[in-house]
């Protein structure tokens, strides 16, 4: 019987830090997936906010489906992007909770925070931050969220049944977990699941 | 898992083609790979 967890945590966490570190530096570099606002328009993003943002807070967004098409957050919420990458999702949802609402980004890549970081200030965004933390194990104290938010990265956890635990315990009660990520229709071969070269390429 | 772990009202959206035109198109029609939006709450 197959194991739920198919690869080594550590070994699958340094190759996703290697391939979007290349996104944060490089991010109209060669990639297998889009990314920008080429990728925001695919997945059909409101272009009118999107083209409202400079290029510093698009052109590293690497996600895979839109969080926001199934609920539009809620004025003041409090919201936590697991997995903020360069900060793109953060910078919506600032947008859709407004000034007395509050945006944490996790991400674990040193020059995913810088980005972001820098972009928030360049928009002078005074309602998001951002921490450097995993998904496993987030800064962010218990029940703090009204959403918890994600895009593309659960995926690339070697144990979801961890990530989406520990998505519970910082959301309050009745709080909501509003996230995109890919499917596979196909089953995947049991030596792909195994490849870790494969969870990125 | 979601159900498992006491997430409710799950719910799943459309599913996107992530990957059309770009580098990774091939595998993803392999797998019948889409990005697709889910929302969900915890039971309060």
């Amino acid at each position: 019987m197959a194991s739920e967890i198919p690869v080594d945590p550590g070994a699958l966490r340094e190759e996703v830090k290697s391939k979007y570190r290349e996104v944060a530096t490089n991010p109209h570099g060669k990639f297998h997936f889009h990314t920008g606002r080429r990728l925001a328009k695919r997945l059909e993003y409101d272009t009118s906010v999107v083209d409202a943002m400079p290029d510093s807070a698009v052109e590293s967004f690497a996600g895979v489906a839109n969080p926001f098409s199934l609920r539009r957050l809620e004025r003041g919420e409090r919201v936590v992007d697991a997995g903020s990458g360069a900060g793109f999702d953060c910078f919506i949802a600032a947008h859709q909770v407004g000034p007395d609402g509050h945006v944490v980004g996790v991400d674990m890549l040193a020059d995913m925070l810088a980005r972001s970081r820098a972009a928030a200030e360049q928009m002078g965004l005074r309602n998001v931050e951002f921490r450097e933390g995993l998904i496993e194990e987030m800064p962010v104290e218990d029940g703090w969220a009204d959403v918890v938010m994600s895009n593309g990265v659960l995926n690339l956890c070697a144990d979801k049944r961890l990530a989406f635990q520990e998505i519970w315990r910082v959301l309050r009660p009745g709080g909501w977990l509003q996230f995109a990520d890919i499917a596979n229709g196909k089953p995947v071969p049991e030596s792909a699941l195994r490849n870790i070269d494969l969870w990125t390429a | 898992m979601l159900q498992e772990i006491g997430f409710v009202e799950i719910r799943i959206g459309k599913a996107l083609d992530t990957f059309g035109e770009a580098g990774g198109e091939k595998k993803a029609r392999q797998f019948d790979v889409y990005g697709y939006p889910f929302l969900a709450r915890k039971a309060g």
